[in-house]
């Protein structure tokens, strides 16, 4: 008698707590390994830890593309032949099943590792999957983007909401029971405008939708990347640069093993051994790929808006032309001078007006507060040791979210969405 | 009653189980929960270093004196791939079995394990030749010539060398990058050494492959099919404006960390 008391009394007490704020997954029981942010970011999930996944042969699934901006074609330089149209994936059930849109992170395609990753785990678990580019992905910036000025949330729903209707229109027979949506990173931001946007579009009424990592200040993140490529690095010699630093420690990592074995083991096995990269190391690494991607998003902006800042307006491009000098100049350009170059400028055109607080606001999860709130259909998950994060973001998502913030204590940012945890909370989320 | 005083119980001494497996070490520095983890970085004062654009401008320098014809060429394998390669290894994948596939593959890789083994010695690898040397043995005998590979699961994992690494260890420079056509990025020791090797393989016609191909133009298409099979490398993958460049840095340094080890 007492024992079901007891029992009934802790059940009690979990649901009260869980009814009062947001999940917090403690350390101890979560049982993640990888407790430095900069190594979880890098490394992901060791690849016993990750969740058993089909085959690539066993999934049926191929490549399309969307004819969405038809105009492109024409003003597009020749050596753009290939993102003129947009290409997406889709993997379909051979019965009728849901349908899950998975929007990429920042700068990446539809098929960058971790949405095909996504894509693995849901087609397992019974759903028709299309994985989306980013809005600031090179293919979709030219071919889909109205404006091809990424970085103002709600034009970059706007893009992407037609993607969607588009591909949906191209696969008219596939039995789909119910729409649902996830994105991570900065995917996950547009998610929730895509989200928003489906309130008054109607095409989908998402059933769910799940915001893995996204940035809550879109500005404090890209402020937080852009310090990163500022660390003090060890080891940085006048003659030794940052890039050939890690590739002396891989070569030397390499020769101890005794030979060259690529494959998703190598990150964490590689931080396991004597040539294990610092913090700061780690932070330079993360950091400099999301430089490529500014660099990538900033000359290509230019490029199709004609602006003249980093490419001079109708210079002329063959499939021969040598880009290099002006990826040269595209590579000095960080997510601040795109804004401040770039995104500001346009919207202020287009807006008649308004500071960068403004734009911060209208652009961040700020502008979606009280749809947050009283969206019973829409929950996140998120790390506390997230890089892209600034004091206050989690105070923000634990008012908006309740109970329907889900916060690991570790992971960095996005390292633990391959982790079998995650993934069982993922899926179980969406099947409700 | 009880119940209530139950609960009180259990939250009392879930709190204590809480805070006894804080690690003391670690305090939360914020009332949310955020950890901060760019507060355990050390920036430079004036966050006003030029690194990354020291690193990648120094990296972009890369002997490119064909660029034109180089790119072009780019641009005709990006397209054979999407229009030609791509969907008959597709067709490949859908007309086969898994294990007729892998059976293929090493087949093929086992027939390469022999100028890697003659690369090895040429740079007087003692260790690396002699594992060669058995996993040629195991797969050609127990193997059945090559179609099953029981040597990488026995510890003997397949390494590759060829002549443009031979050249490279006796100190050969790269040379002019070269965009190949069909066969991708090279530079001109490394095509020269795919030259070498492919004559070598002629003239020592293992397992009567070599003869038997040039009867059969068809042995040649499938070693094609299978060597796009088992790429990985998708043209558009890294998904740049600068792709060309990219690409081109990684392979350089590949082939330097390739003859380094």
């Amino acid at each position: 008698m007492l024992r079901t008391l007891r029992l009934a009394a802790l059940l009690g007490g979990l649901l009260l707590s869980a009814a009062a704020s947001a999940r917090d997954v403690d350390a101890a029981t979560y049982g993640y390994p990888l407790t430095n942010p900069f190594e979880a970011t890098i490394a992901t999930t060791p690849p016993e830890l990750r969740p058993e996944l089909p085959h690539d042969d066993d999934i049926n699934q191929a490549d399309y593309s969307l004819n969405v901006r038809p105009e492109r074609a024409f003003t597009l330089p020749d050596n753009f032949w290939a993102v003129k149209k947009l290409g997406y994936r889709l993997a379909r059930q051979d019965h009728p099943a849901p349908l899950i849109f998975l929007i990429a992170g920042t700068g990446a395609r539809y098929d960058a590792s971790l949405n095909d990753y996504l894509k693995k785990l849901y087609y397992k678990a019974g759903y028709h999957v299309v994985q989306l580019s980013s809005p600031t992905s090179f293919d979709f910036i030219s071919a889909a983007s109205r404006f091809a000025t990424p970085g103002i949330s709600t034009e970059d729903a706007e893009d992407l909401y037609r993607v969607m209707q588009g591909v949906r229109a191209q696969h008219p027979r596939l039995p789909v029971t119910d729409y649902y949506l996830t994105g991570y990173s900065l995917g996950a931001l547009d998610a929730a405008f895509v989200s928003h946007l489906d309130e008054t579009r109607r095409s989908f009424n998402f059933k769910r939708v799940l915001l893995l990592n996204p940035p809550v200040n879109l500005y404090t993140s890209i402020n937080n990347l852009d310090k990163l490529v500022q660390t003090q690095v060890k080891g940085i010699t006048s003659t030794t640069t940052f890039y050939e630093l890690v590739l002396n420690k891989l070569t030397r990592y390499f020769q101890q093993k005794g030979y060259i074995d690529l494959n998703d083991a190598l990150l964490y096995d590689f931080q396991q051994s004597r040539q294990h990269l610092s913090n700061e190391q780690m932070a330079m690494l993360i950091g400099t790929s999301f430089r490529f991607s500014s660099a990538d998003i900033a000359f290509t902006s230019d490029l199709i808006n004609r602006r003249g800042l980093i490419i001079p307006p109708k210079y002329p491009i063959t499939e021969s032309t040598s880009l290099e000098p002006f990826f040269r100049r595209a590579l000095q350009c960080d997510f601040d001078c795109y804004l401040t170059e770039q995104v500001i400028p346009m919207w202020r055109a287009r807006t008649d007006g308004g500071s960068l607080l403004q734009l911060v606001d209208q652009v961040s999860l700020y502008a979606l507060k009280d749809y947050l709130k009283n969206s019973p259909k829409i929950a996140v998950m998120h790390n506390a040791d997230d890089v892209i994060l600034g004091p206050g973001d989690i105070g923000f998502l634990r008012n908006t979210f309740g109970e329907r913030l889900t916060l690991y204590p570790h992971g960095g940012h996005c390292g633990n969405i391959n982790y079998r945890v995650n993934s069982d909370a993922m899926l179980e989320f969406f099947r409700g | 009653m009880v119940k209530k005083l139950l609960l009180i119980a259990t939250l009392i001494a879930s709190s204590q189980v809480l805070a006894e497996e804080t690690p003391p070490t670690q305090p939360v520095v914020d009332p949310d929960g955020f950890t901060e983890p760019l507060k355990t970085l050390k920036f430079n004062p004036g966050l006003d270093q030029r690194e990354f654009e020291r690193a990648t401008l120094t990296a972009l320098n890369i002997y490119d004196p064909l660029e034109p014809m180089n790119r072009r060429i780019y641009h005709f394998n990006y397209r054979f791939d999407q229009w030609v390669f791509l969907p008959v290894v597709n067709g490949y994948r859908y007309i086969t079995p898994q294990f007729v596939r892998s059976g293929v593959s090493n087949f093929f890789s086992n027939l390469g394990d022999v100028p890697n083994l003659l690369n090895s010695l040429l740079q007087l690898k003692g260790q690396r030749s002699m594992e060669i040397t058995a996993r040629l043995l195991l797969n050609t005998t127990i193997g059945v010539a090559g179609l099953w590979d029981p040597a990488t699961m026995m510890g003997l994992p397949h390494q590759s060398e060829d002549f443009g690494q031979t050249l490279g260890f006796y100190g050969v420079p790269e040379g002019p990058y070269l965009m190949l056509p069909i066969l991708g990025p090279s530079n001109l020791r490394d095509t020269s050494g795919l030259v070498v090797d492919y004559s070598a393989e002629n003239w020592i016609n293992f397992l009567n492959v070599a003869e038997v191909s040039s009867n059969h133009p068809e042995v040649w298409v499938l070693r094609a099919v299978d060597k796009r099979y088992t790429t990985k490398f998708r043209y558009g993958q890294m998904n740049s404006p600068f792709e060309y460049e990219k690409v081109r840095y990684v392979y350089t340094e590949a082939r330097k960390l390739q003859v380094a080890e």
